[in-house]
């Protein structure tokens, strides 16, 4: 009843509105001197204000981008043709800016003109400004991420599928020899003598010169191997008659040749040229010739970049699992000091409670990796340090999770427990824990998870875990050992993530 | 002997609770507290064992001045006064063997009750108080997988577990239906006759409040406009009832009680 004689609420704003201070034109040429003063004159002070502070601070910003895009130059006049030469998108957003300008003399006209303010949509262009000065600044660059897109693959396509870096097979080096006299003798060199189970060079001619300084070529000797491994490499190397080992070249290249499928190789080399001490002596010296291989024999077998990894991936778990574990210890009491419902029962309570919250705040809004930073300075490189920044994170974590679950709880178990006469740590036992059991299971094992996948990147910058390798394999640029690395890190917190629902089911 | 003397009770948001009660109780009453939701009942009872700090105003009990007292005199007043409450109260994921052990709390040392140990006479007293409450049998369940009667059933043995003087209920039935009303009653009026334990309960039901009470006191508006004898209460008419509850109140009748109601607040 009583509601039908108060006046309509619309009705009566409209008659409260008063005409703006100024006609519409006033406030037009107003807010082209001042933007927003036009709007603050047709009584729109809020709009006038948002205007005014936006304009300012879009100014300021094209400013400095305009700025830093000619760094060199001092006058406007060079300033700007550059900065619109360098960065084409400079001028899309000049002439967003410039328009923006014209629509708020425009809104400013029309704000005065219409009793109420005017719709023109000035507040939302207001947006699509600061969207495209913040595109700018973003050096957002859809060609590049385009075009480039594919120089990622080589490297991607190694992170993807590491596993041939995961297996080596162990190798060894197959030396097979052959001899040539040089230079030539009456008397005749003998050929190699065939070996078992071992390789050896047939060199024919079984003698010959070497190549001399002045350009003459040596011999050209056709060498056979035998009882080499099969479809191998296999470089042509010299040992001189002093014992000096070199590689044979020809044509600028060393000498390589790969064995058939029964371990042999034909190939052609000249006598290369070597100067020779003088206390080598004159007169015919044997030269050997050798056919080396890099050979792998035996099975295959877990590469040292694939034990690593899982060396540290256990570690990287237990910087994890530890970090929890005394943030759990750490947080317990705190959290019960954090409580709104459990310290408000004195001024010193309530100044404490808000003592420890303002001190978690505080260390909850640095992030783990600068934890990390500062502990590696104080225990040095290593999985301690890791274990520490969580620690300290994960305790202003979990006390502020504790607490407000805390706070959530039903008051009147408090209540009924506070009046048979227990004290405080009475009440915290028989009240407050038992319904805080089921939050805290819950957020204790979201933590858990938390700290695990921190602790896997908590290494890249010393403290310990996967982390740390992978940060080095990425730096030089090894690309297959870091893939390996990435996929234990993706099965291990696909693995938690899965364990930690499982359990947080059962419990709550 | 429970006498109340200007008791009032400002909020810190400015409502005024309770404004100058003043009432005394004989040890051995049923005192029954009648009036609207809001008229100060839940406030009255909070501020006699001090789980609402009263304003102004004394709060005698056997001669102390129980808005005085802090700390740990606090404690030992409220181990003799016993509390009920609507909701029940209890600590629903904690079995109902321990929600009553907590009864004991104000007697057993913080590090032995922290461990939950309580002494042999204390287990003993908690199998006795659920016998006599009859839920002997539920002792091992969580609370919460109890019905509403068991749950208060548990709520009153924890007040008897205290060797109380006087238990407090704060509408002690309004979560219950009128059967299990009467039975929550009629433990209430056991304890209050055999053990000569002086009870307080707000209740909304004007048969039961004929049925059960000794003596009667209104509240609106945080101020006692009623104070009523058993014989009183009997001759209650409507239009009195009515007078405490204010215009808003109607007898619902045919049913099992008669009850009042509030209409909604429109």
């Amino acid at each position: 009843m009583r509601k039908q004689k108060e006046k309509d609420p619309r009705i009566q704003m409209a008659e409260d509105i008063k005409p703006g201070f100024v006609p519409p034109f006033v406030a037009a040429i107003a807010s082209a001197i001042i933007p927003g003063l036009g709007q603050f004159l047709s009584r729109s002070f809020r709009k006038g204000l948002v205007l005014l502070f936006s304009f300012a601070t879009i100014l300021g910003l094209l400013v400095w981008r305009f700025k830093l895009a000619a760094p060199r130059d001092n006058a406007w006049k060079d300033i700007i043709p550059k900065a619109f030469h360098l960065q084409p998108l400079m001028i899309w957003v000049t002439v967003l800016v410039g328009l923006l300008y014209l629509w708020i003399i425009v809104d400013a006209y029309f704000s005065a003109k219409k009793l109420g303010g005017a719709v023109t949509g000035v507040t939302f262009y207001l947006l699509v400004v600061f969207f495209a000065i913040g595109w700018q600044i973003g050096g957002i660059d859809l060609v590049a991420l385009t075009t480039q897109a594919g120089d990622a693959v080589p490297a991607l396509s190694r992170v993807l599928w590491p596993w041939e870096r995961a297996i080596t097979y162990p190798k060894t080096l197959l030396i097979g020899k052959g001899e040539v006299l040089s230079p030539c003798t009456d008397e005749v060199f003998p050929e190699t003598t065939p070996l078992e189970d071992h390789p050896y060079i047939v060199v024919a001619p079984t003698c010959g010169k070497t190549s001399e300084q002045s350009g003459d070529e040596g011999t050209t000797l056709t060498l056979n191997g035998f009882g080499f491994a099969p479809d191998t490499e296999t470089e042509i190397w010299w040992k001189d008659p002093i014992g000096n080992e070199f590689r044979q070249r020809q044509g600028g290249e060393y000498v390589k040749v790969f064995t058939d499928g029964n371990g042999q190789f034909v190939v052609d080399v000249i006598m290369p040229y070597r100067l020779l001490p003088p206390s080598a002596g004159d007169g015919p010296k044997i030269w050997e010739v050798q056919g080396r291989q890099i050979a792998s024999v035996g099975a295959g077998e877990l590469s040292s970049e694939f034990k690593l990894v899982i060396e540290k991936m256990v570690e990287t778990i237990f910087i994890g699992m530890m970090a929890t574990f005394f943030g759990i210890i750490l947080a317990l009491p705190i959290s019960f000091l954090a409580a709104r419902n459990l310290m408000s029962m004195s001024p010193l309570t309530i100044a404490i409670y808000y003592l420890v919250r303002t001190f978690m705040n505080i260390i909850r809004s640095i992030e783990p990796l600068i934890w990390a930073i500062i502990a590696v300075i104080v225990v040095g490189l290593g999985p301690f340090a890791g274990i520490l920044a969580l620690t300290v994170h994960s305790m202003a974590a979990l006390g502020k999770l504790y607490s407000e679950s805390i706070e959530s709880i039903d008051p009147g178990p408090i209540e009924a427990v506070q009046a048979t006469g227990a004290n405080w740590l009475q009440v915290v036992m028989y009240a407050v824990v038992p319904q805080v059991i089921p939050p805290f299971v819950s957020f204790t094992i979201y933590r858990w998870d938390i700290n695990i996948r921190m602790s896997t990147i908590i290494g890249f910058v010393g403290g310990g875990g996967i982390g740390f390798l992978l940060a080095q394999w990425i730096r030089l640029l090894d690309y297959a050992a870091a893939g390996i690395a990435v996929w234990f890190i993706a099965i291990t917190v696909a693995i938690l993530d899965y364990v930690s629902a499982e359990i947080r089911q059962r419990f709550v | 002997m429970l006498e109340i003397r200007h008791l009032t009770k400002v909020y810190g948001d400015g409502t005024v609770a309770l404004e100058d009660v003043n009432f005394s109780v004989p040890d051995g009453e049923f005192l029954v507290i009648i009036g609207l939701s809001g008229s100060g009942k839940s406030t009255l009872l909070r501020c006699i064992n001090r789980l609402i700090n009263p304003t102004e105003g004394e709060i005698l009990w056997n001669g102390v001045d129980l808005a005085k007292l802090e700390g740990a005199d606090l404690r030992h007043a409220r181990r003799k006064i016993g509390m009920v409450f609507q909701h029940f109260n209890l600590v629903r994921r904690s079995t109902v063997y321990t929600n009553v052990m907590t009864g004991r709390l104000g007697y057993t040392p913080t590090m032995s009750s922290v461990f939950h140990r309580f002494s042999k006479a204390d287990q003993q007293k908690a199998w006795a108080s659920l016998d006599r409450l009859g839920i002997r049998d539920q002792a091992h369940k969580l609370a919460r997988e109890l019905s509403g009667g068991q749950q208060q059933r548990v709520g009153v043995s924890r007040a008897l577990m205290q060797d109380p003087e006087m238990i407090l209920a704060d509408e002690p039935v309004a979560s219950l239906d009128p059967v299990l009303a009467h039975s929550i009653l009629e433990y209430l009026e056991k304890i209050n006759r055999e053990d000569n334990i002086t009870v307080l309960c707000s209740l909304h039901y004007l048969d039961l409040v004929q049925r059960y009470s000794t003596s009667v006191l209104g509240l609106r508006a945080g101020h006692v406009v009623y104070q009523g004898t058993k014989k009183d209460i009997q001759r209650m008419s409507d239009e009195e009832f009515k007078d405490i509850y204010g215009e808003e109140a109607v007898r619902v009748g045919g049913g099992l009680e008669g009850s009042l109601t509030e209409r909604g607040e429109e």
